[in-house]
């Protein structure tokens, strides 16, 4: 029996030799596509890029949607903080139709005017259909780094340009940007208030709920289909969950008392809770389907704000019980309890980053609210924003490189977005009411 | 020279002849239609006088309408007063109290208001009360929901322990999204950091 083995394993030898060189030569492949360059690091400079007006290919277009498509993925890229798209009159090339290959690019032309990348492409509208043709090439390094068709109905060229963008920041830094993604945020007008809902872009603003009520604390599920948040719609502060897709709206939590809306766990099959039903205000977690009830915390003090950490291990919360409101960690059932911010005297609204690792809050100093982050062990503190305004309510966006946060003064109220560096700040949306509680959605289709 | 008059005369001479003939043109059009509008201006002024007449009617049915409810209304509103003052001062009896900057506990100064507002209720058992927390503008929203709800508690504890039913109150909290003051400054915020107890009789 045991010959016959040894005998087949003889015979498999160069089969295995085969399969085991192959496998070793693919994960060499893809360990070297995966080598990014680090957009976090402190001497990251901006990616210089050169966007070419794409090339009409039907005669009868001319070169109006080509250019504009050029700039639309210009808008985009330089949305994420991370690029520097120069300016077309700099360009040397002249615009050619057809194919551009590596041979028939002069590399030269094009790092002489500083770009380190260039994007060409063939754009072709026939038929109500939007049909684009991109090559993205490294300059420095003279060589293809993707060339993808992309094809959509007309109307959705704007689809098209947030594509294209999203796979070239995927293939510079291994993450596709959050191009897809809506902010949900509190819109006040006296006393009244109501969500609203903006693209990342800043664009296609809309009012997602009509209460006219006070409102607060909207929290998107790890899907996007649901935003629960808290209303006083009713008369009393409560829990209700809104369906994106249909726009049916359910109560999740009506205790008497405090019924106060944290975060959806990452499998979306909970919500954690603040509840001051048993007399004082708790943290629980609520099963969306059942609505079953498990209380986490119990302590004499006020425990709010909770987030859940990306791998649903671990909660982030707000307590006093140490005298003033800091940012405390617990497991997820609710034990091990341990404070991570020992700076300033009040610290509130923690959020963890979907990469992990970080938690961005905010903190007063200086008689202003600011935006921090910090890691998990309590250590290496990161004041993100300064100034005269109070900067709160961070949230993080799916590729946990940018937040998006309100920032207001007696006068002005802005939702902003920054990069997890604090640079690169954007405004979304402005007014002179009161805007707050930002708060970035998942991934959407 | 006297040719230079001469022409102007001309010139004068037809630009009054050519008013002349415009208005008279006017004219002819303005009688014509004359008799058509006459029945038309008839027909108007029949039909404004129904409707002043409509217009008349519906006012005084209004005016007797609205009397009639500014009457029950200003008898429903004495019986209150009359009820409230049968009760005791009146909501005006019963008091706000305050709090420090991220703080729930009941300061020595609101003892006393709690102490009068207690008294209040227990004369008044038909009384439901909610108490209401409140904060300044400054924190964070949903921490500061958490406090106002504290402080609510607080108060309704203090009450509970002077004898007012448990049953008879409920809390609630506005957080910092109901300001008294609306100021920027520490007076105003001192007002804000309240607990304010919404009186019902029944």
């Amino acid at each position: 029996m045991k010959g016959k083995y040894l005998l087949m394993k003889r015979k498999y030898i160069p089969a295995v030799l085969i399969i085991a060189f192959c496998l070793l030569v693919s994960l060499a492949g893809n360990v070297r596509a995966k080598v990014y360059i680090d957009v976090d690091s402190p001497t990251f400079q901006l990616f210089p890029i050169a966007v070419c007006d794409f090339v009409a290919v039907d005669s009868e277009m001319g070169q109006a949607p080509g250019s504009s498509l050029a700039e639309e993925i210009s808008r985009y890229l330089m949305m994420t903080g991370y690029f520097n798209s120069l300016n077309k009159k700099s360009f040397l090339d002249e615009q050619k139709e057809g194919e551009p290959s590596l041979a028939n690019i002069t590399f030269s032309d094009w790092s002489v005017i500083g770009a380190d990348y260039l994007l060409k492409g063939n754009l072709l509208i026939k038929n109500g259909k939007a049909v684009a043709e991109c090559w993205f090439f490294d300059v420095v390094h003279a060589e293809l780094l993707f060339s993808k068709k992309y094809n959509v109905p007309d109307k959705e060229q704007k689809n098209l340009a947030k594509s294209i963008a999203s796979d070239i920041l995927f293939a510079l830094t291994g993450d596709q940007g959050d191009f897809n993604t809506r902010i949900a945020f509190v819109a006040k007008k006296g006393t009244k208030a109501d969500i609203y809902i903006v693209n990342y872009d800043g664009l296609e603003l809309k009012v997602l709920t009509k209460h006219q009520s006070i409102i607060v604390s909207p929290r998107w599920s790890p899907d996007g289909r649901f935003l629960a948040f808290t209303s006083f719609k009713d008369g009393n502060p409560e829990v209700y969950i809104k369906d994106m897709k249909n726009g049916g709206e359910r109560k999740a939590a009506s205790f008497e008392g405090l019924n106060l809306c944290g975060y959806w766990s990452p499998d979306g099959q909970k919500i954690l809770l603040t509840l001051s039903k048993d007399g004082n205000e708790e943290i629980y977690i609520l099963e969306v389907e059942t609505l079953k009830l498990k209380r986490l915390t119990s302590s004499y003090s006020i425990d709010v704000s909770p987030a859940w950490s990306p791998d649903g291990k671990k909660i982030v919360f707000v307590s006093n019980r140490g005298g003033s409101p800091q940012i405390y960690l617990m497991e997820a059932d609710g034990g091990n309890i341990k404070r991570i911010t020992f700076e300033g005297n009040y610290n509130t609204t923690p959020s963890w980053s979907p990469r992990g690792g970080r938690i961005a809050y905010e903190g007063l100093i200086n008689g202003n609210f600011q935006i921090f982050t910090i890691d998990e062990e309590g250590n290496n503190l990161l004041q993100l924003t300064f100034g005269e305004a109070d900067n709160e309510s961070p949230s993080w966006s799916p590729s946990g490189r940018q937040i998006v946060y309100s920032s207001r003064t007696n006068l002005k109220s802005k939702i902003c977005i920054m990069n997890a560096n604090g640079l690169n700040v954007r405004v979304l949306n402005e007014n002179n009411g009161n805007l707050t509680m930002p708060m970035w959605s998942p991934r959407l289709k | 020279m006297k040719r230079n008059f001469t022409w102007v005369g001309i010139i004068i001479a037809l630009v009054f002849a050519l008013s002349m003939f415009g208005c008279a043109e006017k004219k002819a059009l303005v009688q014509e239609g004359a008799s058509q509008d006459q029945q038309i201006a008839a027909d108007k002024a029949a039909k404004d006088k129904a409707a002043r007449e409509e217009a008349d009617r519906l006012a005084r049915e209004r005016a007797a309408r609205e009397a009639a409810d500014r009457l029950a209304r200003e008898k429903a509103a004495k019986e209150q007063t009359a009820k409230v003052e049968a009760a005791g001062a009146g909501e005006d009896a019963v008091k706000d109290i305050y709090f420090d900057f991220d703080k729930s506990n009941i300061r020595p100064d609101a003892r006393e208001v709690l102490k009068a507002n207690a008294d209040y209720f227990l004369k008044n058992s038909s009384a439901s009360i909610v108490v209401e927390g409140h904060c300044d503008e400054r924190g964070t929203a949903e921490y500061n929901m958490a406090l106002g709800q504290r402080r609510a508690q607080e108060a309704k504890k203090y009450l509970v322990n002077l004898g007012v039913k448990d049953s008879k109150m409920k809390t609630i909290s506005y957080g910092k999204e109901r300001p008294v003051d609306n100021g920027h400054d520490e007076k105003a915020w001192a007002k804000n950091r309240r607990a304010h107890f919404a009186v019902t009789i029944k």
